[in-house]
């Protein structure tokens, strides 16, 4: 009898540990996912050559107007392919020629430069490019026509 | 007299050997296509003046005959033949697996085959090659549906509206994948409105040659009976197909050689020192017309099983010839691009062609695509009847 | 950290940019300072075209044409291709009159059609033309089925036959698309001319907008004779020789 007790005592316990199990759970979960902007942010090993200076010099890159420096950074990181898309159309088919997004531009301050001064393709293993796309499993497909380093000085 | 259909057993060895041989080919063809995407083009003997390659003539060969093929089933359905109406499964089987192998080796022949994505969501309306798009995917839907009601014994009573449907939808893809040459102003070898038709009747003879092959190979592996009123009268069938498709190349070269501008390209073909006019007389005409007419209607041979799967053959292996001639040769003549000029330089001369084993491995690799899923499906499903013998199959049967 | 995988990446992600593109689509993308200005989209009230005048090339006259148009774009240094497989912007054409025997020597490329047939016939888009008249190939879209070749009465396209690199950031190329002729369009969106017209005689090689009734080409094509190639397919090229 007295056993039988206990052992329905430890029941509720056994219960109410997989609930709070449960609920940190979805606390961690959530931690989890809140957290991946901070990886992606912390965690570029490669900037690039001219980024990383530009970036040791404290200026801001990307930065929007009304918009924090953080909140454009994570809008670049995030809707790059987008800003992208939306000019590329409009430079082939309409002709439409400067402006602020280029791939040209994002090659020439992203990509770096090895230990004989030459330039890395930017879509080469642990490049900018690749470092997050590797992660999300994504291809890129921009390189297989547009140059991956910048253009040779004339 | 009640059909009753029911799978293959699909256990013995036979089975599984062709499974296996089947799949060699397939994975061959993979290899190849890694092989050539890997590298690019520049593996395969295709150029700048022969764009389009040996696949593209195992995938145009493929996707002719798979319209073709589905002529048995309209027949029974549109056209109230009761003899066909046994074979009408099979028939809309062949049509889907030799579609698939045909547009297989059409997308695995892209330059960007990763893109198929975009071919199927950026469509240009007046581009032909885009209708195709569009035909094939409702080919695939539509005698799925057919399929369908012929199987659900509720549904039975919508299998000839369904057929109807199929037997339109079939004509209208036929027709355009003749467009994709007929409406080619620049090529003296295309441009040609019968070149619509002409395909549609190439179509009901390699779809027709396919069908008697597979059928006469299913029950003879299957162990099942098959009686010669049915080979018979599909053998007669293919004779007369045959007989149109050479009435067809007759009227489109005499018709052409009657226009001063195409008398170039008719001389190339038909006279020819190259190897499209051998291809052309010996290969299309002759192994693929002539000698099938024979086989079937010689008094001798009449009934005879073996010579009409030979025929059968012929008319396959002179069907992917005719696609050769057409389509490479077609290219290899070069442009009238200066008409009443002599090209010296820069251009003209017979474009050089010779192709590479990957690319005639990826078109077989397609043929073998079709042949598996016949030979898997007709496991699966209850495709085949478990008897074709005259007193089951013959409306008109009388005892003796 | 580790342990993030892709969907979860995604998801996040999917989530996030939503978010932001809604906080984004309040502001206007052109209000950054500091931004170069970007040109307006080209209209149908100009046509770019260029006129040749075959009389006044010699053969090396074209051989330099080829070879700026390499140089500016960046094509013919393929590795694996055969000849036959490499690329041809622009050739060296030499034609004989059946009759006369009379021999021209031409330089052809891209004629630029009104009514382009390889545009026509392009199942996805990627062949197209700009309102100015330029046709291009959208690399994006072309899935390289090469019945734009097929179509060309031109022989103007060439297909890439194998993998490119170092391409000129102004002209991206690769492999399993098809390419052509651009008439040098990213210069001439910033007001220059074909590289190929900039290395010969300025009167030789014409280039401008042939509606522009003060453009040197406009009032040349109204005084001389000149032509079309294959002009009975009516396709109106913007490329026109005189001399021939």
């Amino acid at each position: 009898m007295y056993a039988q007790q206990v052992t329905f005592k430890w029941d509720l316990v056994s219960n109410y540990t997989r609930e709070i199990m449960n609920r940190l759970l979805i606390v961690f979960l959530a931690l989890a996912f809140s957290n991946v902007f901070a990886h992606v942010e912390h965690h570029i090993p490669n900037l690039g050559a001219k980024a990383t200076e530009f970036k040791d010099d404290g200026k801001e890159a990307h930065k929007r107007p009304n918009m924090s420096h953080k909140d454009s950074l994570i809008m670049q990181r995030k809707m790059h392919p987008e800003l992208l898309l939306h000019k590329r159309d409009r430079t082939l088919r309409q002709g439409v020629r400067g402006g602020r997004a280029s791939l040209e531009k994002c090659v020439d301050c992203h990509t770096s430069v090895d230990k004989d001064g030459e330039h890395i393709p930017v879509n080469a293993p642990e490049q900018f490019c690749s470092t997050c796309h590797q992660k999300v499993g994504t291809s890129v497909d921009c390189f297989s026509c547009h140059r991956t380093t910048p253009a040779e000085e004339m | 007299m009640n059909i009753r259909y029911q799978q293959i057993e699909g256990r013995g060895l036979g089975f599984y050997a062709l499974i296996a041989g089947l799949g060699i080919f397939i994975l061959a063809a993979l290899g190849s296509v890694y092989f050539m995407e890997h590298h690019g083009h520049y593996v395969t003997g295709m150029s700048n003046r022969v764009v389009w390659g040996i696949p593209h003539v195992f995938a145009l060969f493929l996707i002719v005959a798979a319209s073709g093929a589905l002529n048995v089933a309209s027949i029974a359905s549109v056209f109230q033949k009761k003899l066909y109406k046994p074979l009408s499964r099979l028939s809309g089987l062949v049509a889907l697996a030799l579609l698939a192998g045909g547009l297989m080796i059409l997308v695995l022949d892209l330059g960007r085959p990763d893109r198929l994505i975009v071919a199927m969501t950026e469509y240009n309306f007046k581009s032909i090659f885009a209708w195709n798009i569009i035909l094939y995917n409702g080919f695939f839907v539509i005698v799925a549906v057919y399929l369908w009601m012929m199987f659900e014994r509720r549904l039975n009573k919508f299998t000839s509206k369904a057929g109807l449907a199929a037997f339109t939808w079939r004509l209208i893809l036929t027709t355009g994948t003749g467009s994709i040459f007929g409406f080619l102003v620049a090529r003296q070898a295309y441009d040609a409105v019968i070149m619509a038709p002409m395909f549609i009747i190439m179509s009901f003879a390699f779809g027709l040659a396919f069908f008697i092959l597979i059928l006469m190979a299913s029950y003879k592996w299957s162990e099942r009976p098959l009686g010669d009123v049915i080979v018979n009268r599909l053998g007669n069938l293919l004779g007369v197909f045959v007989a149109a498709v050479m009435y067809f190349v007759a009227v489109k070269h005499l018709g052409n050689m009657y226009l001063a501008e195409n008398i170039g390209i008719e001389n190339f073909i038909l006279f020819g020192e190259h190897i499209y006019t051998p291809l052309f007389w010996i290969g299309q005409i002759v192994l693929g017309g002539l000698v099938p007419m024979a086989l079937i209607y010689h008094p001798a041979l009449r009934g005879n099983r073996s010579t009409l799967g030979l025929a059968s053959l012929l008319v396959l292996i002179g069907g992917v010839i005719q696609l050769y001639v057409i389509i490479v040769g077609g290219q290899a003549y070069p442009m009238e691009m200066f008409p009443g000029k002599e090209i010296l330089e820069g251009y003209g001369g017979i474009a050089a062609y010779s192709p590479s084993l990957a690319e005639i491995v990826l078109g077989i690799g397609g043929i073998a695509v079709a042949l598996i899923a016949v030979t898997f499906l007709v496991k699966f499903l209850p495709f085949l009847p478990e008897s074709l013998a005259d007193e089951v199959a013959d409306p008109h049967y009388k005892t003796k | 950290m580790k342990a993030l995988n892709r969907r979860d990446f995604i998801k996040n992600t999917t989530a996030v940019t939503a978010g932001v593109a809604t906080i984004a689509s309040g502001i206007s993308l052109t209000t950054f300072a500091a931004e170069p200005k970007e040109s307006e989209p080209v209209t149908k009230e100009k046509r770019w075209g260029m006129l040749i005048d075959v009389n006044k090339l010699t053969e090396s006259n074209i051989e330099d044409m080829v070879n700026a148009c390499q140089e500016e774009n960046g094509w013919g240094n393929e590795v694996h291709s055969r000849a036959e497989q490499k690329p041809n912007w622009i050739k060296k054409v030499k034609v004989k009159d059946k009759s006369t025997g009379k021999i021209d020597t031409l330089p052809m490329m891209c004629q630029h059609c009104e009514q382009p047939p390889c545009v026509d016939v392009c199942p996805t888009n990627a062949s197209m033309k700009r309102e100015d008249g330029i046709v291009l190939v959208d690399k994006h879209l072309c899935i390289g089925c090469r019945y734009c070749m097929m179509a060309c009465p031109y022989d103007a396209r060439s297909f890439v036959h194998e993998d490119l690199n170092n391409q000129k950031t102004h002209m991206p190329r690769g492999k399993g698309t098809v390419e052509s002729c651009t008439l040098c369009v990213h210069r001439v969106d910033k007001g220059g001319v074909p590289a190929c017209a900039e290395v010969v005689d300025s009167d030789a090689v014409i280039f401008g907008d042939l509606y522009d009734a003060n453009s040197k080409i406009n009032q040349t094509l109204k005084k001389i004779q000149s032509t079309q190639i294959r002009a009975d397919l009516n396709l109106n090229t913007g490329v026109r020789y005189s001399g021939i």
